[in-house]
């Protein structure tokens, strides 16, 4: 009795304590540090957990070049970094600078909570030195054209391999469609071993429309009519050719594989080849060791274009609300410099958008890597840009076609109905906002 | 013959139920320890997986964790930053408990022991709170806690904590209170004590299994909040254990031992919480639940 009453008394205490010092140690988010003359900035990074440490690093190296600036390292893990970014700007509480991808770009635009880059690259280091591919995937996404996010860096769609089972089945890499369905079929040792494994669960449209370009040609989302590409008779060919090959050449639970499941099957040994991009190389490398894993870029189709879906790039802003912007900008500068930006992919396993950092030696000594900086560089290659400027692009291909897909792998579904309906929703969309922004 | 025997056997032997008779029933393994096998089973293989992804090297794929290695704690401890996120969450966790469960007795006293106008009509709108999710009370929640000078401070994750799980703890309480007859109290106030010492000396002792239940449930359920932990903090040194958690899942990879490890980290209070108080809680859940 008396234990309780003391119990009851020190969680009255500890409540009296809490709201004391509540009224006392507030989270200061701002500028100033603490009494001293430094500056300080905000840095959200927009895949924090794996990447943190590359960060630290950068950070020390910057605040070391600039002693009168101090930046506050903030990790946003990916699954939530839009809704952390909404919830900041509905609140007034954003970052000075933030990593943002092109993906949720016009999201961020739409609701004003970016600064335009475009005069501080006249007047920047880095004028110049940014590959204009990429300047321009980011200028498309924004609907008035400005730069609002600095590129770093890119990514391109491959195929993981591990090298002694193709070797052990006598399998080449494949350079084209057919060669790519000969292998997996060949490399396909049910139940042991499978040739392929198809991303079906969240993720998967991204992946399957990377696929449906490069097999069939087609360059462009949208015709001149407006009207998307999605269900060209070719596209459909490959989808179909696709689920054939679950449950023959795949494991069964592909059907719900989202990104984690499927590089966990891949990196069991349990599956030969794996579409996802460059940046899954650290996890490979560190089931099977450098030597072991290689990628091919997507085979080229019957018509012999390459054409690439374009990865949404990936970079720098600076926010609106920013109090320091000019610290901001000097952040920005940094890491966008060769040194820094070569580190950072170098670490990450992507392509730097700085055309320095391409050139350095650690770019072609990863084999993987070189040849997909070679594919983006050729001009015969075809780079088709999805509509990430449509604010229901998202939710197009997440919500609203992912379950079709799993309906088209377990036959309850045709393909060319999974892409009309994809297509349609996606010409709409696309009607709207033109009308929207002529 | 025949019927005498079995009109002679206990009803407590033939429906099994007898000790001495248990291992002589077949039928009593297949009605209550395969089921229950089973379940176990579907319970317990992902945790075993847990701990298998959490103690085997990258790379390995043997179904058992040998050799050993803790790299993967070693990775969420220092390089995630488990170290702080675990102190955090333990404050977070350890002051919305104690918060809610002072709280949700004093309200559930009031609701069991007083009949005011709106009584029913305040119990309504307590469950109604619960169809509320978290996510459309964020924006709300962060200028109300912005005016405060509460974000990124430790404290929003406790009154935001604490206010959401206090519909429920008042509910819960309201049943307990209910539970112990006012004759009891009256006697007290008879001999002499005020309304205030017959509580903590008569009902409080008698609350016991409703504090710990309401208590155990503020705590696991403010361990596992990832919302709140996520949108109201914007500083490294004051995320929690679940936004650690979230750190392994990257946008193009997947650090399942480092997964693992952190999960089973993050399970360990909470495996613990239960182990210790698990025999109040069923006794609670089962009190408070009837008795309304």
């Amino acid at each position: 009795m008396r234990s309780i009453t003391k119990v009851c008394t020190a969680a009255v205490a500890v409540l009296a304590l809490s709201v004391t010092a509540t009224a006392c140690g507030s989270g200061d988010s701002g500028s100033g540090g603490g009494g001293s003359d430094k500056t300080t900035i905000t840095f959200w990074d927009n895949n924090g957990g794996v990447r943190t440490p590359i960060y630290q690093e950068l950070i020390k190296r910057f605040e070391k070049a600039n002693p009168t600036i101090h930046v506050e390292y903030v990790g946003i893990p990916i699954a939530s970094v839009q809704q952390k970014y909404d919830t900041a700007i509905a609140g007034g509480e954003t970052p000075d600078v933030g990593g943002v991808s092109a993906s949720y770009l016009a999201n961020l635009t739409g609701q004003q909570a970016l600064e335009p880059a475009d005069d501080w690259l006249a007047k920047s280091p880095a004028n110049g030195k940014l590959l204009d591919s990429m300047l321009a995937s980011v200028k498309q996404t924004a609907p008035d054209g400005k730069l609002y996010v600095v590129p770093a860096t890119s990514n391109l769609d491959v195929i993981w391999y591990q090298k002694d089972k193709l070797s052990a089945a006598g399998v080449e890499a494949p350079k084209t469609w057919d060669e790519f369905f000969a292998a997996a079929d060949k490399l396909t040792k049910a139940p042991d071993q499978y040739g392929w494994t198809i991303r079906g669960g969240a993720g998967s449209i991204f992946q399957l429309l990377a696929e449906a370009y490069a097999y069939s040609g087609v360059t462009e989302f949208f015709d001149s009519a407006g009207k998307s590409t999605v269900n060209d008779p070719k596209n459909v060919e490959l989808v179909t050719k696709i689920a054939a090959l679950f449950k023959k050449d795949t494991p069964e639970a592909d059907v719900t594989n989202d990104f984690p499941k499927m590089v966990a099957q891949f990196t069991s040994g349990k599956v030969a080849m794996m579409h996802h991009n460059l940046g899954s190389y650290n996890d490979h490398v560190k089931a099977f060791g450098a030597d072991k894993v290689d990628a091919y870029p997507l085979p080229v189709g019957q018509s012999g274009k390459r054409t690439v879906v374009a990865n949404p790039v990936d970079g720098f802003s600076v926010f609106k609300n920013s109090k320091n912007k000019d610290a901001a900008w000097k952040f920005v500068d940094f890491l966008v410099s060769k040194e820094s930006n070569s580190y950072w992919n170098q670490q990450a396993g992507q392509i730097p958008a700085n055309k320095d950092a391409q050139a350095d030696s650690w770019v072609s000594e990863r084999p993987y890597l070189k040849s997909a900086v070679e594919v983006l560089a050729d001009p015969a290659t075809v780079v088709v840009s999805p509509p990430y400027y449509l604010p229901q692009y998202s939710s197009i291909t997440k919500a609203d076609t992912e379950p079709l897909f799993q309906k088209v792998l377990l036959g309850q579904m045709k393909p060319q109905e999974f892409l009309d309906t994809m297509a349609q929703k996606l010409t709409e969309a696309q009607a709207e906002w033109k009308q929207s922004h002529s | 013959m025949a019927t005498q025997v079995i009109a002679r056997t206990p009803a407590h032997a033939r429906i099994g139920a007898a000790p001495g008779s248990r291992k002589k029933d077949p039928g009593r393994v297949l009605r209550l320890y395969v089921p229950l096998a089973l379940y176990l089973a579907f319970t317990l293989i992902p945790f075993y997986w847990m701990i298998v992804f959490a103690l085997r090297p990258a790379g390995s794929t043997t179904p058992i964790p040998w050799p050993i290695t803790f790299e993967h704690f070693d990775t969420v401890w220092n390089d995630i930053g488990y170290a702080v996120f675990f102190k955090n969450s333990v404050i977070v966790g350890v002051l919305a408990l104690f918060s809610t469960t002072v709280i949700a007795l004093m309200g559930g006293y009031a609701l069991a022991r007083f009949r005011f106008r709106g009584r029913t009509a305040f119990m309504v709108a307590l469950l109604c709170t619960q169809f509320i999710p978290g996510a459309m009370m964020l924006i709300p929640l962060f200028t109300i806690f912005k005016g405060l000078g509460l974000i990124n401070s430790l404290w929003s994750l406790v009154v935001a904590d604490t206010v959401f799980n206090l519909p429920l703890s008042i509910i819960l309480m309201s049943g307990f209170v209910a539970a112990v007859p006012f004759q009891v109290e009256e006697a007290a106030m008879v001999d002499g004590c005020t309304r205030m010492r017959a509580f903590f000396a008569v009902v409080l002792p008698q609350l016991r299994p409703g504090l710990i239940a309401v208590g155990s449930f503020a705590f696991i359920h403010t361990w596992n909040n990832f919302l709140f932990a996520l949108m109201f903090i914007s500083r490294q040194d004051n995320f929690t254990i679940p936004v650690g958690l979230s750190y392994t899942i990257g946008e193009y990879s997947a650090d399942f031992g480092a997964l693992a490890a952190g999960g089973v980290v993050a399970a360990i209070p909470v495996v613990c919480v239960f182990a210790v108080i698990q025999r109040y809680l069923v006794h609670g859940i089962s009190a408070g639940a009837v008795k309304g």
